[in-house]
């Protein structure tokens, strides 16, 4: 983030070659990019939200010309007995994902900015996680909260700390937080990262003056660091955003959205719609409402971004 | 390079000849999609590399997708029109694309086959490649599932492993007796996961109770349903097989964190491989007590030629090539039951277990076949997981799934 980010500006001191002397330069990138941005971006999705209002069936997926029907599978979709379950899941799913993961992320950003031997060492064996593909994650985690055989009941057992292996994954009651902490072990790594960066752009003086001054650790962490770092805290809790509410791997591995829905989010619920069902439109109008939340949170990136690059 | 020097040659006068060689250049390879990726997956390699020896012209160029991947492929490339010459689809499903005018119509093709006829196939497997009296698949392999045991477990719990469980009590029985106090033992692994397994293991017990899927709000749904809900809450099965897919179950089997397993032949190879234990495959019970249904669940994979590829033909001819019983009776090399009456296995590997599921599967039942098989599927999923869950009791799941399943079957009744 912040600054690394900036794309390099020629100095003006330095000879301009022709081409980017030329007037041409600017609106042939800009056009390059919007082209790209049209043609790989705006057209799935505005064939998305088309998909959202007409009938499509397997028969007629391959057409553009398909039968309209107005709001039809958005009030199917609302009146089906799994939406409001759905949304709840998504909504607990993401907030307690992005609370921990920010949370974490900065913990463990300041513990390795500490130093200390192997912190290096540490901070990129952690990343370790996050460069795992999640349906690997998903797998070797769903063996690992297995009622039998699974490790952490054996140590939970073996420690005398339960009689009977906790069911993890197939009850109603623990499923979503299992699934949510699989998902937080994936995705702290990366707001680690972020985090890390932007903590060390911060300005040493600011702290050095604040010790002069007698400012203690707790004081200069909620006066200055936190302060100082919220850009890039927005921009961190806006990407795990995202992030989390298109993830659908951990939970399709892990559950598929079991047992009875407990853990069903709104991507997963997409998947099973569309290519489950073969209920295209229905699928393509959770994709609709996901992008348009997902483009409310990409705006507050923008602007958060706006601001780190100002402060 | 090549083709360039060969465009270059036939724009340098050849012109009566170009036009064929433009022909040839087109269909010089069959596209053929597949999901059969394991090592022991004899009859695809051999059957392919046959081909490709006898049809140098023709060569086929095989996509793998992992099964997981593998519908959501085959929708995509209906939607693009960027469809493979021939592909396989799971025999459920068939019905769907067929009903959908996805899939080739091969009625003709089959009536002047001299390879490929209805009567040298088992009749479930022939009629999941069937909708509306016209032919649009023809059956690759078929499985069923039936029940793994482990025979070490079964002797220290006094056992005879010769002596199977038979009935829907002895198997509660057994399963119980099976099941460690402390809970790492399952008597018992089945997959009830939100996924067509939980419908695919759970429609035997509703068939064996003497059930339908039209009719799931009556008693003998409640039975089957009760019985599975039985085994879950008096802890001889796992909890978990509300998460574990049919081969995950077989791994608890493997790992000895589980005594009973069902699943299918396509789990043998791996069982016989990492088993430490003396096993083999039972039958699936009957309910007892005066029932004496056997069944069990028919899957399997069809042949099928998506619409809109130019090489029909080829692709015809190759699921004839593929229908020679010296390929298919490798199938079962992976585990894979040859859906022909004509294809004896000789000197079957797993032999015990190729015994058990050629038992079995004269047993199994296909699932509809109909064209909103999943439509169906999934309400009954929702029942078992609800009624395992304790989220409603059986009877409320069900009579929910009936309500669910009802309009579909008025819509297209079941073999419609």
């Amino acid at each position: 983030m912040g600054s690394s980010a900036s794309p390099a500006v020629p100095s003006p001191a330095r000879t301009r070659t022709r081409f980017t002397d030329s007037d041409a330069l600017l609106p042939t990138l800009v056009a390059g990019a919007l082209i790209f941005i049209i043609v790989f971006i705006g057209y799935p999705v505005a064939y998305n939200l088309a998909m959202s209002f007409q009938e499509v069936t397997l028969g007629n997926i391959r057409d553009f010309a398909r039968p309209f029907v107005g709001l039809e599978n958005y009030q199917a979709l609302v009146a089906d007995p799994l939406f409001w379950p759905v949304l709840r899941n998504t909504s607990i799913f993401v907030i307690t994902n992005v609370v921990l993961q920010v949370l974490l992320g900065l913990g463990l950003a300041m513990f390795f900015l500490q130093d200390f031997p192997g912190a290096a060492w540490m901070r990129g064996m952690i990343l370790a996680g996050w460069i795992l593909p999640p349906l690997v994650i998903a797998a070797v985690f769903k063996w690992l909260f297995a009622s039998n055989g699974g490790l952490i009941n054996e140590a939970l057992m073996g420690a005398g700390l339960t009689a009977q292996p906790v069911n993890f994954l197939s009850d109603t009651a623990t499923a979503m937080a299992t699934v949510t902490f699989t998902n937080v072990w994936f995705g702290t790594p990366f707001a680690m990262i972020l985090l890390s960066a932007g903590l060390a752009n911060l300005p040493r003086d600011v702290f050095e003056a604040a010790q002069i001054d007698g400012a203690g650790t707790l004081t200069r962490f909620t006066r200055i660091t936190v302060p100082l770092l919220m850009p890039t805290l927005l921009a961190v809790t806006c990407l795990c955003t995202i992030y989390t509410l298109r993830a659908f791997d951990v939970i399709w591995g892990m559950t598929g959205g079991g047992p009875a829905n407990t853990t069903n989010v709104l991507p997963v619920w997409s998947f099973q719609l569309s290519f489950q069902q073969f209920n295209f439109a229905q699928g393509a109008v959770i994709a609709t409402m996901m992008f348009a939340l997902v483009i409310l949170v990409a705006l507050l990136y923008i602007r958060s971004i706006r601001s780190e690059l100002r402060a | 390079m090549r083709i360039t020097r060969r465009q270059t040659l036939a724009l340098a006068g050849a012109a009566p000849l170009a036009a064929p060689a433009l022909v040839q250049a087109q269909a010089r390879t069959i596209s053929l999609w597949h999901v059969f990726n394991l090592e022991t997956e004899a009859y695809m390699r051999e059957g392919v590399r046959d081909w490709n020896a006898q049809n140098p012209n023709q060569r086929i160029e095989e996509r793998i997708i992992p099964f997981a991947q593998y519908r959501t492929e085959l929708v995509r490339a209906i939607a693009t029109g960027d469809v493979p010459d021939l592909c396989v689809i799971d025999n459920p499903d068939t019905p769907s694309f067929a009903a959908q005018n996805q899939l080739t119509d091969l009625t003709q093709r089959v009536a002047t086959s001299e390879r490929i006829r209805a009567s040298v196939y088992h009749t479930g497997p022939w009629s999941t490649a069937q909708w509306r009296g016209r032919t649009f698949a023809v059956p690759r392999d078929s499985n069923t599932i039936a029940l793994y045991i482990n025979h070490e477990m079964f002797r220290a719990a006094g056992l005879d492993p010769a002596r199977p469980p038979g009935t829907w009590p002895d198997l509660f029985a057994a399963a119980r007796r099976l099941t460690s106090a402390d809970g790492r033992v399952s008597g018992l692994m089945f997959s009830a996961r939100a996924a067509e397994d939980a419908t695919f293991q759970w429609l035997p017990f509703l068939w064996q109770a003497g059930g339908d899927i039209d009719r799931l709000d009556g008693p003998e749904a409640l039975d089957a349903l009760r019985f599975w809900v039985e085994c879950v809450t008096s802890g001889v099965s796992s909890r978990d097989v509300l998460t574990v897919s049919q081969s995950e179950g077989v791994n608890r089997l493997i790992s000895g964190n589980a005594a009973m397993a069902i699943s299918g032949p396509w789990d043998t190879p791996r069982v016989s491989q990492q088993a430490r234990f003396e096993w083999s495959v039972a039958q699936l019970p009957v309910r007892g007590e005066g029932r004496e249904i056997h069944a069990s669940g028919l899957g399997g994979w069809n042949w099928a030629i998506p619409q809109g590829t130019r090489n029909a033909d080829a692709a015809w001819r190759l699921i004839e090539h593929m229908s020679r019983p010296e390929h298919m009776a490798q199938s079962w090399r992976s585990g894979r039951l040859p859906p022909r009456t004509d294809v004896p296995v000789e000197n079957p590997v797993y032999a015990q277990a190729f015994r058990a599921y050629s038992e079995q599967i004269l047993t199994a039942r296909p699932r509809g076949p109909h064209p909103r098989w999943p439509d169906i599927s999934r309400p009954i999923q929702t029942a078992i997981q609800s009624a395992l869950t304790g989220q409603a009791p059986p009877d409320v799941a069900l009579r929910t799934a009936a309500t669910a399943i009802r309009p579909i079957l008025q819509q297209t009744p079941l073999r419609g």
